[in-house]
């Protein structure tokens, strides 16, 4: 059973570190050693996580940030039940590519759940980077939104958090729930089939 | 982790692409852009003639355009294990890995293609083939070596 119950998308530009809060939520680690490498068309990994006393299978799609891949992206955000836009608040530019994909999934996917994800906390909070993006700012774009995140890869701050909020916000989506529920009985349905056909050898 | 190489294409992305190849190339200039959006397109369909085609179009732009080197391969390993040209899939690989060799996506695909051999009894072969080009190279060098103290 490979099946995920929820799927959310990552989007955001490159460099903002989209590759490493997927890491960090799934495998719980940051590898500060390993060089920048731009990701490839959309990477996918997959996460198994509670909410209200449930199992879920949460498939994740990490997007590639290049504008080499934007017509290619779209395909990933097609049928998202959620979505995490990345930026990084010490550049002004991903921001304003942010608003780009803001724009796109309003008029695409109505339903998906947007969440806003600022980066790189750690580099604020120790000074080694200056903010860029105004808190007002992103505080008047986060209102109608499902929620705004100040995260670390590097130390894992807020990350769970985000995750978390993702999934119960899907739990308690009724609408989301009946799709789910649906795809879980049709899956089993086939399962029984497969498990039928292998009685006969 | 969901396979990269079963993933599937839907016929009207791909049929998006097509037209914006055919296009420009009816216009006779084509972009690396809109080869290589229709070329993944191609390279991810279900059937083996679109895949091959799709492998042409990202050899021609590995030849032609140095910035999406990396991205080329990528799709090129992709494309032949796709058609189970696994040896070829295996040699793209390695050719990224000798630029990044700690690139997760391209070791997880790696591992995948490994697999895939595996299960369809294919190891020993390419083994064996492996040993075939190594003697073949070992020939090679010493008719080299001899024709050189000539």
């Amino acid at each position: 059973m490979s099946r995920c119950d929820f799927k959310i998308v990552l989007l955001g530009s490159e460099h903002v570190g989209k590759t490493s809060l997927v890491i960090r939520f799934v495998n719980c680690r940051f590898n500060s050693g390993t060089p920048y490498q731009n990701t490839i068309g959309a990477a996918f990994c997959a996460k198994q996580m509670q909410s209200h006393d449930r199992e879920f299978n949460v498939g994740i799609w990490d997007t590639a940030g290049s504008e080499r891949y934007e017509a290619m992206t779209r395909m990933y955000y097609r049928g998202a039940h959620a979505a995490i836009i990345c930026y990084d608040p010490a550049s002004l530019a991903s921001w304003t590519r942010l608003r780009h994909w803001l724009q796109e999934l309003r008029t695409v996917e109505e339903d998906c759940k947007v969440y806003l994800c600022g980066t790189k906390k750690d580099l604020l909070d120790t000074g080694t980077v200056q903010r860029e993006v105004p808190e007002d700012i992103i505080a008047t774009y986060s209102q109608g939104l499902h929620g705004h995140f100040l995260t670390s890869s590097k130390t894992g701050e807020n990350v769970d958090e985000l995750f978390q909020k993702i999934v119960d916000d899907c739990v308690k989506d009724l609408k989301v729930m009946k799709i789910v529920e649906e795809a879980r009985v049709q899956l089993q349905k086939e399962d029984n089939e497969k498990n039928k056909n292998y009685c006969y050898c | 982790m969901e396979d990269v190489l079963d993933e599937i294409v839907s016929s009207e992305d791909l049929q998006k692409f097509e037209k914006i190849f055919h296009e420009q190339l009816h216009q006779g200039n084509v972009t690396p852009k809109a080869q290589f959006e229709y070329a993944w397109c191609l390279v991810r369909s279900k059937y083996p003639t679109d895949i091959r085609k799709g492998i042409l179009l990202l050899r021609e732009l590995f030849n032609s355009h140095t910035e999406g080197k990396r991205d080329y391969l990528f799709y090129l390993a992709i494309g032949n294990a796709r058609i189970k040209e696994y040896n070829k899939a295996l040699h793209y690989v390695k050719s990224f890995l000798e630029i990044e060799p700690a690139n997760q996506q391209v070791l997880a695909l790696e591992r995948q293609i490994n697999k895939r051999m595996e299960k369809e009894g294919l190891i020993g072969m390419a083994v064996a083939g492996g040993a075939v080009l190594a003697i073949g190279g070992l020939v090679g060098l010493g008719i080299a070596l001899a024709s050189s103290k000539k």
